[in-house]
């Protein structure tokens, strides 16, 4: 049997290098072109014949715009809707490149913690500089929870840095690992049925299944938990305190 | 009913994040403790305990604060 972590590999396909820099083509950028054309296809056609009937597409569309316009309201009220383009690219990338992943012999692109971990540092930089923008020196006032006496300051100043630092780190895991994970018992399991012959195989196939089923659910509230975190992250940054 | 007050996706999201958050921060605060060790004062083991109990606290008090803010009666947001 394969080693279970082999499907994540990646390989230079077209090797090219600018400047010194490795940027070749894998099977990862390609499936990231493939998640960008299906999103912008789906919402395109959504979009092209829209009517006050809505389409079957047209309605799919709406509703999840509508859903990540929930999103926004619930945790950065009306002023966060500057950043609809923003957190809505996020959600319906990683939402298709979760889904698009599990069709078997595909490639997942957010099992890579590259991946994740620039969308998480990005969103979260992106989020400091908003902070900053918006409130000045001020901003330093997140590291101080509000009701804080003076004297406990030495002690909740290092924690509040710590809890600041760790929301990239784990945000970037979080998606990461749950990916991984999820694809390498798939891989696993598979394994066993095609190992175990037609006398015991049908169990763990049956729970290949199963555990499919529930790899669908994760791939939607990853991208959710992503999605809603990136926004109170923002919301943080916009409403301090 | 909002996205975030839907029962299936505010329970999971609520389990998934806690758990990370806590391991998260514990290996920030140990990371932390580790280079003022190393790079800074090369003051022993003292750093990274200091730094694990750091991250610890800074831990469950993201725990704390996520279950506060997703709590069932809670209007925070």
């Amino acid at each position: 049997m394969d080693d279970p972590l082999h499907p994540f590999e990646l390989h230079a396909l077209i090797p090219l290098s600018l400047f010194g820099l490795d940027i070749s083509i894998n099977k990862a950028v390609l499936t990231m072109w493939v998640v960008v054309a299906v999103v912008v296809g789906l919402l395109w056609r959504a979009g092209s014949q829209a009517g006050l009937v809505p389409t079957k597409l047209q309605s799919l569309a709406e509703l999840l715009i509508d859903f990540i316009r929930g999103i926004i309201h619930d945790t950065m009220g009306k002023d966060g809707m500057r950043f609809f383009p923003l957190i809505s690219t996020l959600f319906l990338f990683i939402l298709f490149s979760n889904l698009l992943g599990l069709i078997p012999g595909s490639y997942t692109v957010t099992s890579q913690i590259i991946v994740t971990g620039v969308f998480a540092v990005g969103v979260y930089v992106l989020s400091l500089v908003v902070g900053f923008k918006l409130h000045g020196a001020k901003f330093f006032g997140i590291l101080v929870p509000p009701g804080t006496p003076g004297w406990l300051l030495p002690l909740m100043v290092p924690i509040e840095l710590i809890s600041q630092l760790a929301r990239p780190i784990s945000l970037a895991v979080r998606l990461f690992a749950n990916m991984t994970a999820g694809h390498v018992i798939l891989g696993v399991l598979f394994g066993l049925a095609i190992s175990g012959g037609l006398l015991i195989g049908w169990l763990p196939f049956s729970f290949t299944i199963a555990l499919y089923g529930l790899e669908v659910g994760i791939a939607f509230i990853q991208a959710y938990i992503f999605t809603i975190l990136t926004c109170v992250y923002m919301g943080d940054a916009m409403h301090l305190h | 009913m909002s996205p975030t007050q839907s029962p299936m996706f505010s329970g999971m999201g609520q389990a998934v994040r806690i758990a990370t958050d806590l391991l998260a921060s514990l290996i920030v605060g140990g990371v932390l403790g580790w280079l003022v060790d190393t790079y800074l004062l090369s003051s022993g083991p003292w750093g990274i305990v200091v730094g694990l109990m750091f991250g610890l606290a800074a831990g469950v008090r993201n725990a704390y604060r996520a279950a506060q803010r997703w709590g069932p009666d809670d209007t925070k947001l």
